[in-house]
């Protein structure tokens, strides 16, 4: 029977567990409303975001063990044997992450440099439905990229001696990674990243250094980047840093190509 | 009988059930530590899509999120109906919470089934194999915690939980909560801050 009355006593009322859902709720709406767009509270606050939501599932999590779970009105150990698993959770959680992530592995940024862009589902049903209006589309002026890591594909036009592309664009600075496949039945190709203007003259000097020099002359101080010469079917990329803003071209440099098989590449 | 459950004799003078319980809980913060971690080292690292931003639906999962915090309060009353011998509010609140679990898990049936349908499976790339375990086995947890709730009512309704048994109420009432904390911690990693993770962005070519 005594024990009956401590309980009680011990216990929040009704109305304590009501108020205490509230706050739950009210912290799960900040939350919201701190990363839904609309708002653009998230603009405001920038890089503090995380550890602002970090903290308020924190509060959370420590008024639902408080409260709901009676640690604050319970024995004191009960308390410790859980916290005691919550520390060595994050223990686990942060030697994982140190193994993992700290040493010069660098999974993200190899990630960033190979991953391939994901055509979205309804991306892929908008482009299905306005196949007619695609060929407008891609006329258009290349967009500026933001900074950072960036993927492109370009590939060769089957046996036309063209890319598929005729202008690509990106931010100084950002890491750029160019993947090119090669589809065609007969042609070998590379893809070269020179100054402007300079395409022919690149070309015309590689063709004495030979397949075996990817026919880029080596040295070649107006190649900014370029992958191997890829035979038939094959795809390969290179990942360089965009130069200082301006125009460039991309090339073929396999001999004869060049007068074709180009486009600009342009770096704001 | 009563007397005996709660005042049972034990070195540290605490009932061997609930210190079980608070053990399990802990070890359970482990369980899932090793996985949130998991899902966070390989944040990020997918080569193919379809990438967090592409599919997650944060205003969704907020509302499912409501609906697993409601559960909570529905737990507290259950508890607070059996420790004051009130049967029919006993099994009434098991059975909301219970109910109220169910649609949480039902949105994460509607959500997976979408995710797959849009592309991401378990095998398609390290966001869908980390992301798909670490929800699942939340998943299968709070489909357990339904389980058990769905039995105490039935005990419920047979008039065997009343002030006495309130324990029985309690231990559950931990998982659960628990349950809805492991979710509160998926929530703000998984979506409010990894839900806009995005992959490669690229011009528009041919």
């Amino acid at each position: 029977m005594a024990h009956e009355t401590e309980h009680k006593s011990n216990h929040p009322s009704l109305k304590q567990y009501l108020v205490i859902a509230v706050i739950l709720f009210a912290i799960t709406i900040v939350e919201f409303g701190i990363i839904w767009e609309p708002i653009g509270v998230e603009d405001d606050l920038g890089p503090t975001v995380t550890p602002i939501l970090i903290g308020l599932s924190a509060i959370k999590f420590a008024i639902v063990i408080m409260y709901y779970m009676h640690l604050k009105f319970d024995d004191r150990f009960f308390g410790t044997v859980f916290i005691a698993g919550v520390v060595l959770a994050f223990a686990v959680g942060g030697a994982l992450m140190t193994l993992f992530l700290s040493f010069d592995g660098e999974p993200r940024s190899y990630a960033a440099a190979h991953a391939v862009p994901y055509e979205g589902h309804h991306a892929a049903e908008e482009k299905h439905l306005t196949d007619g209006a695609e060929a407008t589309e891609t006329e258009h002026a290349p967009e500026p990229v933001a900074a950072g890591p960036i993927s492109f594909t370009v590939a060769a036009e089957g046996e036309t001696l063209t890319f598929d592309t005729e202008s690509l664009s990106a931010a100084s600075g950002s890491e750029i990674t160019i993947t090119f496949d090669n589809p065609s039945v007969n042609n070998s190709h590379n893809l070269v990243i020179v100054q402007d203007g300079t395409k022919d003259a690149v070309a015309a000097d590689g063709t004495p250094a030979g397949p075996a020099n990817n026919w880029v002359a080596p040295g070649d101080s107006r190649v900014i980047a370029n992958t191997a010469l890829l035979g038939p079917g094959e795809s390969g990329d290179v990942t360089f840093t965009a130069p200082v803003p301006g125009t460039y071209q991309f090339v073929c440099t396999f001999p004869g190509h060049n007068f074709t098989m180009f486009g600009d590449f342009t770096v704001e | 009988m009563a007397h005996a459950v709660e005042h049972e004799y034990t070195t540290t003078g605490l009932n061997h059930r609930k210190m079980l319980m608070w053990v399990f809980l802990g070890s359970d913060c482990l369980f899932f530590g090793s996985l949130i971690a998991t899902y966070m080292v390989y944040r990020g690292q997918s080569l193919v899509g379809p990438y967090p931003i592409d599919i997650i639906d944060i205003p969704l999962t907020t509302i499912s999120t409501f609906v697993l915090l409601m559960s909570s309060f529905a737990m507290v009353r259950a508890l607070a109906a059996t420790q004051a011998d009130d049967k029919k509010g006993t099994v009434n609140w098991l059975l909301i919470t219970a109910g109220l679990g169910a649609i949480f898990i039902g949105f994460q049936i509607y959500e997976f089934n979408t995710f797959k349908n849009e592309g991401l499976t378990l095998g398609g790339n390290l966001f869908g194999a980390t992301f798909y375990t670490l929800t699942g086995f939340h998943g299968a947890h709070v489909t357990l915690g339904i389980v058990w709730l769905v039995a105490a009512a039935i005990l419920g309704a047979k008039g065997r939980l009343h002030s006495g048994t309130a324990l029985d109420v309690e231990l559950l009432g931990l998982y659960w909560h628990f349950v809805d904390i492991v979710w509160i911690v998926i929530f703000t990693l998984l979506y409010l801050i990894g839900g806009f993770d995005a992959g490669p962005t690229a011009i528009p070519s041919g």
